[in-house]
């Protein structure tokens, strides 16, 4: 467990994510969310809220006056409780969050729980000061994590809900070395280009691979395939696979087997 | 090592991972499905997160592609937050909170709860004292059609209506006390954000009103049905009132003076535990509305009933504060972290 994720600390990270470290010593990066996906998570719940509270309204007009006290109950569990017990019984999302992919969460990463969850939402009275939220709004501005001051106090966050990434192929192409030699961020930055560019426009592929023309002595849709074939090299493919992604495939689940054999 | 080989080689592992975290990761699901499980054992479950950790690291450091980083960093959020939930709520702790938690963590928390005191109680006094001497005061504290509504309210010449409202039903009433009173509970103890001036504002308006209004009432002879109506239901109301002032109080003190302590931490400790208080806070006024609607109102109860149940609320909930979890030991300034 001696591994310490050094470029964490080194490189300055230019986005909203969080970085907390675990008790096992990693670095896990939580993607904050800021006011704006927030406040339409808020807009959805508010909507949802006035329609049961018109539902329930609905009822007691039905039922007459005796009614009145089962819905000012109504009225209190939608104020106060409805947040809070979404919150932690379905995983730090309220239909709206979950709406907009948000998720409530500890600030050290685990879930949210119940004492968490119930400040930050009675102190949103203070977030609303003086009116339509305009405080918390102002203070997540300044906040590099966009937290409101509920958030802070309970010592929460709110944060995107990661998707499940794509699968992690490159293009096929011939293996090959780099003409240059290419320092480690450099590479990095190959591999990822080639993971991401398939899922671009031609133009714009290659586009971005015209950058490297000076040393790739290639442009067009050559100095494409180079790149393909210069991350296949540094990722270690030996097997090109030329023939489209059935082969691929194949060749994944042959080195499955291999894999557990070796443990085994 | 080159990606491909260190996935190559690892990948097993992930998979695995993955399928204990998609079929046991909810608590319903694997009690469901603990026959017939042929993955990972659960308790191999700790050390083979680890290994995941340390293989992220490596792929960190060694500038892997953000793909693989991103897939090794989701299975370890997963894990995480698996491994340090917070434990679910049962209700043998709950219970115990309330019975013995609670009050210590008020007791805790004494120097908060009796400034808190003394800005809800000096000023209702104060006011009830001034009323008796100067009965026209009260005309400057409300207008004169809300003191019409009071004295309706409490009309000692009408004795088959129920006291303390005009028409609304037992519950209706129930339903009004539980919107409005926990409301201001909550709002007591969140205002006191505001460097703790917003509770302090909130307290001693309550003060004023309240103290206004007895005062009023007493000095025009509607004395009898409103204490008759106010007995019961005190107890519980007016001190989940101060607790949840103390509880502001702490919480705007912790942002003005955080101590040896970041103001931020500060503020999450003195959050957590009003937060814990207001649970408190939120029992004793359900209790209290249940109390006020359907007890209180009793007009035909004869005053010496009323006045000893009052009376007993009183012992019982001063007793249970100062009393309750005493066998635990001596609470202290930093009492009440776990429960």
């Amino acid at each position: 467990m001696a591994v310490i994720d050094g470029r964490a600390a080194a490189v300055p990270v230019l986005d909203t994510c969080r970085e907390v470290v675990t008790p096992e010593g990693v670095a896990l990066r939580l993607p904050a969310a800021g006011p704006m996906p927030r406040a339409l998570a808020w807009l959805i719940d508010f909507m949802l809220r006035m329609a049961i509270l018109v539902a329930g309204s609905m009822v007691v007009g039905m039922l007459g006056r005796g009614s009145m006290g089962p819905y000012l109950i109504l009225l209190f569990s939608v104020f106060w409780l409805y947040p809070i017990a979404f919150e932690v019984l379905w995983g730090g999302r309220t239909p709206g969050k979950r709406a907009l992919g948000l998720r409530v969460i500890a600030a050290n990463g685990a879930p949210v729980g119940w004492l968490a969850a119930f400040a930050r939402n009675l102190l949103r009275v203070v977030d609303m000061l003086p009116f339509g939220y305009a405080l918390g709004l102002l203070v997540s501005f300044g906040d590099p994590w966009g937290r409101r001051i509920g958030d802070m106090v309970a010592g929460t966050l709110v944060v995107h809900d990661s998707r499940t990434p794509p699968p992690a192929t490159t293009p096929p192409a011939e293996p090959m070395a780099a003409p240059v030699v290419l320092l480690p961020h450099e590479q990095a930055a190959l591999v990822a280009f080639a993971e991401r560019a398939p899922r671009l426009t031609q133009a714009r592929q290659i586009e971005l691979a015209e950058l490297g023309s000076p040393w790739l002595q290639a442009r067009g849709d050559t100095a494409v395939q180079r790149l393909y074939g210069i991350a296949n090299g540094l990722l270690g493919r030996r097997d090109p696979g030329p023939h489209g992604s059935g082969q691929h495939g194949s060749e994944q689940h042959g080195s499955e087997q291999h894999g557990s054999g070796q443990h085994g | 090592m080159k990606q491909e080989l260190f996935v190559r080689r690892h990948e097993p592992e992930w998979l695995a991972l993955e399928r204990w975290l998609d079929a046991r990761g909810q608590a319903r699901k694997a009690r469901n499905e603990r026959r017939g499980w042929d993955g990972i054992a659960d308790h191999e479950m700790p050390a083979r997160y680890r290994r995941l950790c340390q293989q992220l690291a490596l792929a960190r450091r060694r500038g892997y592609s953000p793909v693989l980083v991103e897939r090794l960093q989701q299975i370890m959020q997963r894990g995480h937050s698996l491994l340090y939930r917070t434990p679910p709520p049962r209700w043998h702790v709950a219970l115990e909170f309330l019975l013995s938690g609670f009050p210590r963590q008020v007791r805790a928390e004494r120097g908060c709860m009796l400034a808190s005191l003394a800005l809800f109680a000096l000023p209702l006094v104060v006011i009830f004292v001034a009323i008796q001497l100067k009965p026209e005061l009260a005309s400057s504290l409300f207008d004169p059609l809300q003191l019409a509504g009071f004295e309706n309210m409490y009309d000692p010449k009408d004795p088959e209506r129920k006291l303390g409202r005009d028409s609304e039903t037992d519950l209706a009433m129930f339903g009004y006390y539980i919107w409005n009173n926990v409301s201001i509970g909550f709002r007591t103890f969140a205002s006191g954000l505001l460097a703790g001036l917003g509770t302090v504002l909130v307290l001693l308006f309550n003060g004023v009103s309240i103290g206004g209004v007895a005062g009023h009432l007493q000095a025009v002879g509607h004395g009898d049905p409103f204490w008759r109506f106010v007995a019961g239901h005190s107890a519980p109301e007016l001190t989940a009132i101060v607790i949840a002032g103390g509880a502001g109080l702490r919480l705007g003190l912790n942002l003005v003076a955080p101590g040896r302590r970041r103001r931020i931490d500060a503020l999450v400790e003195g959050g957590i535990r009003g937060a814990r208080l207001c649970l408190g806070v939120f029992a004793m006024l359900v209790f209290a509305a249940f109390v006020e609607a359907f007890w209180s109102s009793i007009a035909w109860m004869p005053a010496w009933i009323k006045y000893s149940v009052g009376a007993g609320l009183w012992t019982l909930v001063l007793g249970w504060l100062l009393l309750g979890g005493r066998h635990l030991g001596p609470t202290g300034e930093h009492d009440g972290g776990a429960a």
